[in-house]
């Protein structure tokens, strides 16, 4: 089912990123996984990357410390991601409410979940149906 | 000629508009800060809340092994930790904001061994330091033992628990967090050192870093989601002991240096003394 597909996860919270990232690995899927948005370029730029999730709120890293604000990182991320991996599927998820953000985020065509009041379930249905091409239902009875 | 006419009432009428003007925008300045601070406070307790649901989803619907599961539970309880520990500092916040309020905090004086009392800190904020591979020590040969200190055990506990949580959240991947403690029999004090190695503090902050939601720019650009009141309440809660605290980093080492002394509240009329708790 996951054919050999790689997900990338970029978030500094380690609390969300490795039941995601377990999740994940029991489908099959390789998971990689960035803390810091410089760390994530350089994975992208040599990894082959099927699909990526960023957080908003990220240490940019030492090389973008000077352009970019920790608070908006994974927005320079969606839009670098945009820019030069328009064929890596993005999702954007993250605790921000700041509705401007999240319209900008949405307008690149990335879909914003909200960071742990979303069920992991249907985080995990949302990211393999992208991957697959096959939808699936976030009925818990199923 | 009328009351309008006058030339110094209508100067008192303009100085008494600018005066309503300058209060207004006080008021929704303070209004906007207040908001901020209740986002600030739902979102810091929401999200380890959040985390430990995406963390029993993941043991509940996938198929983990025994070790991975002891793994996950350990996270759970971690994520617990943080809670509590932020839920008691957003209590104590609005008691250290005003005097009258201070008197809200009048808990019994007990002796604190202060070896047993930060063995258990550290064993209880060990698993959120394992998510960073750092141990957190309590140096068996450089921690005096006794005497034990006339404080209120809560309030010293949350002192501690807010310079530790500070160090784990700080420190670097893969480093030590050194507890040491020495008793001045000069000062009849204990001096209690907690050193990390992470983002250093420059020489500039080393006074700020404990004023109210103060975050240094290296702190605020690593580590976006944070209060900056953990710092303040461990300040106002040593001051209340009539203690000190101060923070310096030197060769790569944060060190964060609280002076208490033994006797400091005995006989002040506001503190009654207590027995000692079997927990302490």
């Amino acid at each position: 089912m996951s054919q050999g597909k790689t997900v990338l996860l970029i978030d500094d919270e380690q609390a969300f990123l490795e039941p995601l990232a377990d999740a994940l690995e029991y489908e099959g899927y390789r998971v990689l996984k960035a803390r810091a948005a410089d760390e994530a370029i350089k994975i992208l730029a040599t990894e082959r990357v099927n699909l990526v999730t960023i957080d908003i709120m990220l240490d940019p890293g030492g090389d973008l410390a000077s352009e970019v604000d920790s608070h908006s990182t994974g927005l320079y991320l969606c839009r670098y991601v945009r820019k030069n991996y328009p064929n890596i599927d993005a999702f954007c998820i993250s605790v921000v409410s700041d509705q401007s953000t999240i319209m900008q985020i949405e307008n690149l065509g990335i879909r914003f979940l909200r960071k742990g009041e979303t069920p992991l379930r249907k985080v995990l249905n949302m990211l393999r149906s992208r991957l697959t091409g096959i939808a699936y239902s976030t009925d818990r009875s199923k | 000629m009328s009351q309008t006419d006058d030339p110094d009432i209508t100067n008192r009428v303009k100085i008494l508009e600018q005066e309503n003007t300058h209060l207004r925008e006080k008021i929704r300045e303070i209004e906007r800060e207040r908001t901020e601070y209740l986002q600030n406070v739902s979102h810091q307790l929401v999200a380890p809340l959040n985390a430990i649901k995406w963390h029993i989803e993941n043991m509940t619907e996938v198929r983990i092994g025994v070790e991975r599961a002891k793994k996950v539970l350990k996270s759970i309880y971690s994520q617990a930790t943080i809670a509590v520990h932020l839920a008691k500092n957003f209590n104590l916040m609005s008691n250290l904001e005003t005097d009258h309020a201070l008197n809200q905090l009048k808990e019994p004086l007990r002796d604190i061994d202060l070896k047993r009392l930060l063995i258990n800190l550290a064993n209880d904020f060990q698993p959120l330091a394992w998510d960073k591979e750092i141990n957190i020590g309590v140096s068996d040969n450089r921690f005096d033992d006794g005497p034990s200190i006339l404080a209120m055990r809560p309030l010293i506990g949350q002192v501690f628990s807010n310079i530790i949580e500070n160090a784990v959240k700080y420190s670097n991947r893969k480093t030590n967090i050194i507890i040491e403690g020495h008793y001045k029999k000069e000062s009849d004090s204990f001096v209690v050192d907690i050193r990390n190695r992470g983002i250093p503090l420059p020489e500039e902050n080393q006074e700020e870093v404990f004023a109210r939601g103060f975050r240094t720019a290296e702190a605020k650009r690593k580590y976006p989601a944070g209060t900056g009141f953990g710092l303040y309440i461990a300040k106002r809660i040593v001051e209340i002991h009539e203690g000190s605290v101060s923070a310096k980093s030197v060769d790569g080492w944060t060190v964060f240096k609280v002076t208490l002394t033994v006797k400091g509240l005995q006989g002040k009329a506001r503190y009654v003394s207590g027995q000692d708790s079997p927990s302490d």
